[in-house]
């Protein structure tokens, strides 16, 4: 990291979009071809980085970056690996596909990419054009991040926009004067850019800020006027029986209920327990969640009268078992108490936005298949196809294939910028999975536990090594307008690194594929902007790229564009009622216990009643922590010293089994083990332990992780909407022994 | 003139983003260096809590000790802005230390090196020529960090020179204003209620 003092200076714009759900400008400082340093938009109200995009220079030159191709020269997680050129690795990756093709058919590819952090040119979509113009492959559904919350936005309100109540607009907290922060925790996870600088602004102007969690978390201490700790898993409870006390007290809104909702009757049926004897009173969930009655009482009467209220109810608890119910339990409230803002969520997007720069054929593998039996319609025909394999379930169909009921035996899997062995479910059972694979390739920039099984890594660039587009959308930073940017290249790529789309315009014509094209990024970014410029007026390319993340003023004539923060007539919702469906006859008809028709509280698996708590009485939750995102910025020296990967453990729980504040300990269950030192704290619900997620698997000779990730212990399970269960899962914790 | 720091205590989420901004523009490795510090401050017991942050970082004291223990004369105060710096090839290093144990705030930072060289926060003097703000204030999310001349800091901010974590010292002098945390105490048991001008404000 030496400097060198001659040369000139250069500062390139650019945008870090690490798979943190914000956007923020960086000035990046290049000397001599290296970047010295990186420097925040100090302009006034323009998104600023947080500590992982000031980190990003040592994420760059990170003496463990991949480099050059590899291959395995080891068993499958050993990690033992030696260099090849680009020639060879091409060659050796085009031949295993050729053949798994010809042995067992383009189903028994399985292929993931998540975010990390692509824009519009280098994403999933350059590798999805590659593989269905190979004759398609086994593609994914479910987001691992809010699969529930986009089932209940599905089933709710007809469309995947606003899939969850933390979407709100800055402009919307600034207004509010009750606030209800719910397993949201914006300080440590960014969640849309700057968000708690929103919070700030909306708390010294007099809002009331309710926080609701398992922990005291740094967003707590710094918003909340009242904490309100929760049992994992329970939300749903807590929400129905503020339902109960609204219903009962009659402080509904029957306007709105009557105008927009459909299924209120039948909600406050099950509500006020005349179906099922049973009312949800502030009473019964309280027995069930650890949350006063008298909490809930007041946190229901103060959201249904001191309006306009924000219940901003985060994905996290949607990442427990029937997380579905806790999204669906939020929207029904928000409808209800008429809370909910029409600021033209269900049409954001104008049409110039509409960018698809990889024209792909249909995949064929998806074309005969009948769509899943929970498919909501909002979806479309190819995610819901049956032919895709959930998310969190890679490693069970790897392991059982078309035995055990999957649509095909999976033999080649592609894993592009995800950590997947480390950040889905089951990290042992995901390790076994892999080492029955024929072939596995990783695009990667780091050694990860999941890089680790390839037989071939191929080296990924950073975004700061490329030319990119932002992803254009609406942003909350800026009040819900729609904002794009340009990704200027700030270095050429290091070593023999290549972009995401690089990498597929070389493997194509190995694999028979001549028309995949092969185009500078530049020019097609070039090309994208003329193409949103025919809707949108935007700036030349020269002047947008200087600007960093450049705001798209609404044009008085575009109703597709940001409108007005009031309650309009709504367009009718892609709903069976054309209504916000609080009952919803599409739950109905997939005529499945766990998936009822209104929101309902349904006990979580591994609860605090299961048998399973005499061996492991203790609750473990897995939620993010400031220095990575996700797996992504684990390995850096500047962010490791400042957090340490610690189970946070309430001093009673502690006590009783003789740990004090820093002993290593052991996190067990009979999935796995992890051992990293206790953080002894009053700022967890006693009963519940947190291990922050996405610390990289680092196992030793017999299995025990001494990395301290999070998914060695959470269940492979989905939740029947088909989400990521994460924080879920019963454990032992004890002192280590010496 | 004096230059000096402001901090409100309020807004201080402890996010990080200054000690890894200051990390980077300064080019100081991962290690015992960092010119700047958040310290975290959590009282009561569960579920009665309450959390703060404070940053720590050298506050260019009028009259700083550190400066007039220095046997080598390695640390002075500037005359044009008050700031205080250290001139690392006359320091004698860490076998010496004498700074660090006068200055009440911790502010000399040593590495791990055999007779590492004194360094610590130089209020960004080189971006405060170019009419920049230190990287700390430039990066905070929250803007809860602003720097500048000392008098301009008071009239917008005010003078309160105390908050939970920093004591204010006669000896040296620190120039650092703040805004206190407000409602510092348990945040469980207080009792909600809507300020009647919130009311106003946003009704209908």
């Amino acid at each position: 990291m030496t400097r060198n003092n001659t040369g000139k200076e250069q500062i390139i714009r650019t945008i870090c979009n690490s798979h943190c759900g914000g956007n923020c400008e960086m000035q990046v400082h290049v000397k001599n071809g290296r970047i010295i340093r990186i420097e925040p938009d100090d302009r006034e109200g323009r998104p600023r980085m947080c500590l992982r995009g000031h980190a990003y220079r040592q994420r760059v030159y990170a003496p463990d970056r991949i480099l050059y191709p590899l291959k395995r020269t080891g068993p499958r997680g050993a990690g033992e690996f030696s260099r090849i050129s680009w020639e060879e690795a091409l060659d050796t990756i085009a031949f295993e596909m050729k053949k798994v093709k010809s042995e067992y058919g383009n189903a028994a590819f399985l292929h993931f990419c998540s975010m990390c952090d692509p824009h519009v040119l280098h994403h999933v979509g350059a590798f999805h054009r590659l593989l269905c113009k190979f004759g398609g492959y086994t593609a994914p559904w479910g987001f691992i991040s809010n699969e529930a919350a986009a089932f209940s936005a599905g089933a709710t309100y007809g469309t995947y926009r606003r899939y969850s109540q933390v979407e709100h607009d800055s402009e919307e907290y600034l207004k509010a004067k009750y606030i209800i922060m719910w397993s949201w925790n914006p300080v440590d996870t960014e969640q849309g850019t700057n968000t708690p600088w929103h919070l700030m602004q909306a708390k010294e102007k007099g809002a009331k800020i309710i926080c609701v969690d398992p922990r005291y978390t740094d967003s707590a201490a710094v918003f909340a006027d009242k904490w309100i700790p929760v049992r994992p898993g329970t939300d749903t409870a807590v929400l129905v029986a503020m339902a109960n006390v609204i219903i009962n007290e009659n402080l509904h809104d029957e306007g709105f209920i009557n105008s927009y909702t459909s299924g209120f009757e039948k909600y406050k049926e099950y509500v006020l327990g005349s179906t099922d004897g049973l009312p949800k009173t502030p009473e019964w969930a309280s027995a069930i969640s650890g949350v006063a009655a008298d909490e809930i009482k007041e946190m229901a009467r103060l959201y249904a009268t001191e309006k306009p209220a924000v219940l901003a109810t985060s994905i996290a608890a949607g990442r427990t078992a029937f997380g579905e119910q806790y999204h669906r339990a939020a929207a029904a409230l928000e409808a209800i108490t008429g809370n909910l803002e029409f600021n033209d969520w269900q049409s954001r997007s104008p049409k110039g936005f509409r960018i698809n720069p990889h024209p792909t054929p249909p995949n064929q593998v998806e074309q005969e298949a009948p769509p899943r039996w929970n498919a909501l319609p909002f979806r479309g025909k190819s995610v819901n196809s049956s032919a895709r394999v959930n998310i969190s379930l890679f490693a069970d169909a790897i392991l059982k294939g078309k035995e055990g009921g999957y649509p095909a035996d999976y033999k080649f899997l592609w894993l592009s910028n995800t950590n997947y062995l480390n950040q889905l479910s089951e990290v042992n059972k995901t390790a076994k999975a892999f080492e029955r694979l024929e072939f596995m390739l990783v695009t990667e920039q780091f050694m990860t536990a999941s890089a680790r099984y390839a037989d071939v890594i191929l080296p990924v660039c950073t975004f700061l090594e490329r030319t990119d587009i932002m992803s254009p959308r609406a942003a909350s930073i800026f009040g819900g307008k729609n904002v794009v940017g340009i990704l200027n290249k700030a270095i050429e790529p290091l070593g023999e690194s290549k972009s995401q789309l690089q990498i597929c315009e070389a493997l194509a014509p190995k694999l028979g594929i001549t028309d995949y094209g092969n185009e500078p990024d530049e020019n097609r970014v070039r090309e994208i902007v003329a193409q949103i410029s025919e809707e949108i007026n935007l700036p030349d390319f020269e002047t947008l790229r200087k600007e960093g993340i450049h705001i798209i003023e609404a044009s008085p004539s575009s109703d597709s564009l940001k409108g007005t923060h009031s309650k309009p007539s709504p367009k009718p919702f892609s709903t069976p009622s054309e209504k916000i469906d609080i009952y919803s006859d599409v739950l109905a008809r997939m005529n499945h216990p766990q998936i009822p028709a209104v929101p309902t509280y349904i006990e979580p698996w591994e609860s605090i009643h299961d048998p399973l708590t005499e061996k492991y009485p203790l609750q473990l939750i897995t939620p993010h922590i400031k220095r990575r995102a996700h797996s992504q910025f684990d390995n850096l020296p500047w962010l490791r010293e400042l957090q340490e990967q610690r189970l946070s453990i309430h001093s009673t729980d502690a006590e009783l089994r003789g740990i004090r504040h820093g002993d290593m300990v052991r996190i067990y269950n009979d999935r796995g083990e992890v051992r990293i030192p206790a953080d002894v704290t009053e700022r967890i619900m006693p009963g519940v332990v947190a291990i922050p997620q996405g610390a990289w698997y680092t196992p030793d000779k017999k299995g025990i992780d001494y990395g301290g990730c999070a998914n060695v212990l959470t269940k492979n399970a989905t939740s029947p909407g088909g989400s990521f269960v994460s924080s879920t899962a019963l454990v032992q914790v004890e002192k280590e022994d010496r | 003139m004096q230059y000096g720091f402001y901090f409100n205590q309020n807004r201080c989420m402890g996010c990080f983003a200054c000690i890894v901004a200051c990390k980077d523009w300064h080019d100081v490795p991962a290690g015992p260096v960092s010119w700047i510090r958040i310290k975290t401050i959590e009282k009561g017991r569960y579920p009665d809590l309450s959390v703060s942050f404070l940053p720590q970082l050298c506050v260019h004291c009028a009259s700083p000790a550190c400066a007039a223990v220095c046997p080598a004369d390695a640390i002075t105060k500037r005359g044009e802005d008050g700031v205080v710096v250290v001139d690392s090839e006359a320091c004698l290093g860490s076998t010496c230390g004498l700074c660090l144990d006068e200055c009440p705030y911790g502010a000399p930072q040593f590495g791990a090196e055999e007779d590492a060289k004194m360094q610590k926060c130089d209020l960004c003097i080189e971006r405060i020529s170019i009419g920049k703000k230190p990287i700390c204030v430039s990066s905070c999310p929250m803007y809860a960090l602003d720097a500048g001349p000392l008098d301009e800091l008071w009239a917008k901010y005010g003078k309160c020179r105390e908050i939970e974590g920093f004591e204010y010292s006669e000896n040296v002098i620190p120039s650092i204003v703040f805004t206190p945390r407000k409602n510092s105490g348990n945040s469980r048991i207080r009792k909600i209620e809507i300020a009647p001008s919130v009311k106003t404000a946003t009704s209908g």
